[in-house]
């Protein structure tokens, strides 16, 4: 299992590294503007082929690149009803400070659980490596996160419900 | 074998079905109003098209059986001509996507080992090659 995960993340790693290959271009159809080719897909020329990684049924990431952006979405496992919802709330409030994340996307891409957005600005800005870096210990925290909640999640129910039936004995 | 099914996309495989129906139905009625150049007209290219498109799902269902087959993969990259490389990470992103467990895991493998042999140069070739796509 372990090595499977392993195997995924370098796998990821790899194809961003060889991805990630960003540069400014201003838009080709409307002047002075300079959006993410990524987005639009008015010009396919721009565009390289997306890749999808799926490390199984449940878990699998979109790498998609054009010129100027690179847009990754993530598949999180949500093994039962909890996790899911539990994935949902956190990512959500994850989403809604995108902000605050700068390489965030505030929507995920439709059938994804989360989206990252790198334009050739936060190319510019932060180091290669760096970001590679952060995506991929994102994706190793984010399981470690969701254990975490649903086990505290459990653990409460567990103590709220001693208390509750004590009164009953 | 029914990991090898995957490939055929339901979706593709619909739609060339109800395409075969519409042309058949076309190529009929002007077969009926004796036009045979303009039946022909419509039948040739729509026959090459779909002749190409089930060769590259067949050659898909080989690749993948043959890469399902890999036990030793150092053995297969020394062996395999480096023109080939390219052209075998492709299919590899190829199984990476069909989501099947054991697909995955066995490209998985086989993608680190050919990423350590052709570098990532390999990669971005196949993700910029948007003419050749399998």
């Amino acid at each position: 299992m372990a090595n499977t995960l392993r195997l995924y993340l370098t796998c990821i790693r790899n194809t961003l590294e060889a991805a990630m290959c960003l540069q400014n271009f201003p838009c080709q159809e409307v002047e002075r503007h300079n959006k993410p080719e990524v987005e639009l897909k008015t010009s396919p020329e721009l565009l390289l082929n997306p890749v999808l990684i799926c490390r199984n049924e449940a878990e699998k990431c979109l790498i998609e690149t054009s010129i100027n952006s690179l847009r990754i979405s993530l598949k999180v496992k949500q093994a039962d009803e909890l996790e899911n919802i539990l994935t949902k709330k956190f990512l959500r409030f994850l989403s809604m400070r995108a902000e605050a994340f700068q390489v965030l996307r505030r929507k995920p891409v439709q059938g994804y659980d989360i989206s990252f957005l790198i334009t050739n600005y936060h190319y510019e800005d932060m180091q290669k490596h760096k970001l590679i870096d952060f995506i991929v210990q994102f994706m190793e925290d984010i399981d470690k996160e969701i254990s975490e909640l649903k086990m505290s999640v459990n653990t409460r129910g567990r103590l709220v419900a001693t208390e509750f039936l004590k009164q009953f004995i | 074998m029914a990991a090898t099914e995957a490939f055929v996309e339901a979706d593709n495989a619909e739609a060339i079905i109800t395409r075969i129906e519409h042309k058949s139905r076309t190529i009929d009625s002007l077969l009926k109003h004796s036009k045979p150049v303009e039946s022909l007209q419509v039948r040739i290219p729509f026959l090459c098209h779909i002749f190409s498109t089930i060769k590259r799902v067949l050659i898909v269902i080989v690749v993948h059986i043959a890469l399902m087959a890999i036990k030793d993969v150092g053995g297969l990259l020394s062996s395999l001509d480096p023109e080939y490389y390219d052209i075998l990470m492709k299919y590899l992103y190829r199984g990476l996507s069909t989501g099947d467990r054991l697909t995955c895991d066995q490209c998985l493998h086989i993608h680190e080992k050919l990423t350590e042999r052709a570098g990532l140069g390999c990669i971005l070739r196949s993700l910029a090659d948007t003419v050749n796509t399998v």
